[in-house]
């Protein structure tokens, strides 16, 4: 039986990125991300490598959308990881605190703050019946205080606590949590956040592979709880 | 730095192509170049004690050399698929060549299907930044397949095969390598009883190397992508190194890993015991903060490692050094001879 994931924000850019080197293992993917069109092309490019790919293209910040996964999830019977990438920005260019727009800030919390613990919340017996993994999507934003992040850092802040805490909670049932910073990727999100500059310097996604294979590949309750930089010159595992 | 900056003339006679064994040498008869501030000497490594004083730390290399060279058939036909780094669950980084002598690139891709005895692999995606080295998959038992298929890696200037017991160092303990931690070659147990009638202490990390070591691609050398390695620290290891330092001794590492994993084990204060992978890059930039010294062999022009040996000595030291091992006939390579590098 091949192991099953579930990855929000999967459709392109980083979220694509792990779910082709799942797709290429044989792992059976669920993906979700709000545009239908990259969604359904990404799970035919991934399909090409044999394992089963679903798609349910949404917001995960809708309970009802976070429910239809978890259906999908039951109907297989097994989650092994889930993957929560899916995040907003809030607005480009990003506004200073003094000035940000609550209900927008709002939005962003929803979007990167609960629909990952709703998702949790949702998909526990899945993921202790698996020893599963959740790898919560952080952001150097959320220790950085940069003038202009401090939304989106915010959140990413609140999130990496929740990564921590669960991970806390969590370690007797055998569900493991960690936190992931993944840096400055040339990315769709990362151009919103300097609309208008040259990001090329900046690597694309699939600079992080290597972590990812290292990542999953560690006994999940020792890495339980840390926090990584996937571009950093050394992971290390507590010891 | 500039990626000339790591160039120099060396004429391909002077590559080990056999073991000293084949030479009728013994290991530790290689010859050693000795390197310091105040000039270079030339002895053989038995002597490599007469060098070191007491409360000197010699680290070394725990890990033990695979058999990580599969003959495997693909779409593509008969070629190498030589295993660099195994990051568990059944996921490996490969490098696949067309022979020893020939490298690649072959044309593969994502999904591609290779086959070795009964195992079946996948091709996952390149390593970023390293186009010739792949991630591949695999459900059966690799380590079997390699007891039973594979030999140790080869490349073209090595003209036999030899047994992987040529590719073991006395220290060799913990299985992992794909290519010889090859500074610890030199090393015979009347070598580490002089050193202990000398009063030097040792003590032992592992890092599993990778396929041979890097040549920089990129200008800027600072800019040149790292792939990484697994490495651990053990706690006892740590506090030697720690004790060593505060008492004014020296650090010397046996092999550019055993840099490279204490390097990548020092918080800024001291070695912390550490396990992990590192993808460290150590050049002069970066500095060095835990090893006074190196045993190491001889780097190919524009091979990584000079930026290392950069770091700890000086670019000048090191260039001099190199101009005094060519002009002196010294081998480079796995089975050539060896470098003590000592920064004063």
């Amino acid at each position: 039986m091949n192991k099953v994931a579930l990855l929000t924000g999967a459709s392109r850019g980083l979220g694509k990125v792990i779910a082709g080197f799942l797709a290429a293992q044989q792992y059976d993917l669920i993906l979700t991300a709000r545009g239908e069109a990259d969604l359904k092309a990404t799970a035919l490019e991934l399909g090409a490598f044999g394992g089963e790919v679903a798609i349910l293209a949404g917001d995960v910040s809708d309970g009802a959308q976070q429910q239809a996964l978890a259906k999908m999830v039951a109907q297989r019977g097994r989650l092994d990881l889930l993957v929560n990438n899916a995040s907003i920005l809030g607005l480009s260019p990003q506004p200073a605190l003094a000035v940000y727009p609550l209900q927008t800030l709002e939005t962003v919390f929803a979007v990167n703050v609960l629909a990952p613990l709703g998702l949790v919340q949702m998909l526990l017996p899945w993921l202790e019946q698996a020893q599963g993994l959740v790898i919560n999507i952080s952001s150097d934003a959320a220790v950085g205080g940069y003038p202009g992040w401090g939304g989106y850092g915010a959140s990413k802040a609140a999130l990496d606590l929740l990564s921590l805490t669960l991970a806390n909670e969590l370690r007797a049932t055998g569900v493991a949590v960690v936190s992931v910073d993944p840096g400055d990727m040339r990315t769709q999100m990362h151009q919103a956040a300097f609309p208008g500059e040259d990001i090329s310097d900046r690597p694309l996604p699939e600079v992080t592979l290597p972590f990812w294979a290292w990542l999953l590949a560690q006994d999940s309750l020792l890495i339980s709880g840390q926090r990584f930089h996937a571009q950093a010159e050394v992971w290390n595992i507590k010891v | 730095m500039q990626r000339t900056d790591l160039f120099f003339e060396r004429p391909s006679s002077l590559q080990a192509t056999m073991p000293p064994e084949a030479r009728h040498l013994q290991r530790d008869e290689v010859r050693l170049l000795v390197t310091t501030p105040t000039g270079h000497s030339h002895t053989t490594f038995a002597q490599l004690a007469d060098f070191l004083e007491p409360g000197d730390l010699v680290v070394v290399n725990r890990s033990a050399t695979l058999p990580a060279s599969l003959p495997v058939t693909g779409a593509q036909g008969d070629f190498l698929l030589n295993l660099s780094t195994n990051y568990g669950d059944g996921v490996w980084l490969a490098e696949p060549r067309w022979s020893t002598s020939e490298p690649g690139p072959l044309p593969l891709a994502p999904g591609d299907q290779l086959t070795t005895g009964s195992a079946d692999l996948h091709l996952i995606a390149p390593y970023p930044g390293l186009a010739r080295l792949w991630f591949v998959h695999t459900e059966a038992d690799l380590c079997a397949t390699m007891q039973a298929r594979g030999s140790p890696i080869r490349y073209g200037y090595v003209t036999n095969p030899y047994p992987l017991a040529a590719y073991q160092t006395i220290f060799a303990k913990v299985p992992g390598s794909a290519e010889m931690p090859s500074a610890g070659r030199p090393f015979s147990q009347r070598v580490v009883r002089s050193l202990r009638q000398q009063g030097v202490k040792m003590a032992g990390i592992t890092l599993h190397t990778g396929v041979s070591s890097l040549e920089i691609e990129t200008e800027e050398v600072e800019a040149q992508a790292m792939y990484a390695e697994p490495f651990h620290v053990p706690i006892a290891t740590a506090r030697l190194v720690n004790a060593t330092r505060q008492a004014g001794h020296r650090v010397i590492a046996v092999g550019t890993t055993v840099v490279r994993a204490l390097e990548s084990a020092w918080d800024g204060d001291k070695v912390c015991p550490a396990r992990g992978f590192t993808r460290l890059f150590i050049h002069p930039e970066r500095g060095v903060h835990v090893v006074d010294g190196l045993v190491t062999g001889f780097h190919d022009p524009l091979a990584s490692h000079l930026a290392m040996l950069y770091a700890i000595a000086g670019q000048a030291m090191i260039q001099d050094s190199y101009r005094a091992a060519v002009q002196q006939g010294y081998l480079w390579h796995e089975f050539g001879d060896s470098h003590l590098i000592l920064k004063g």
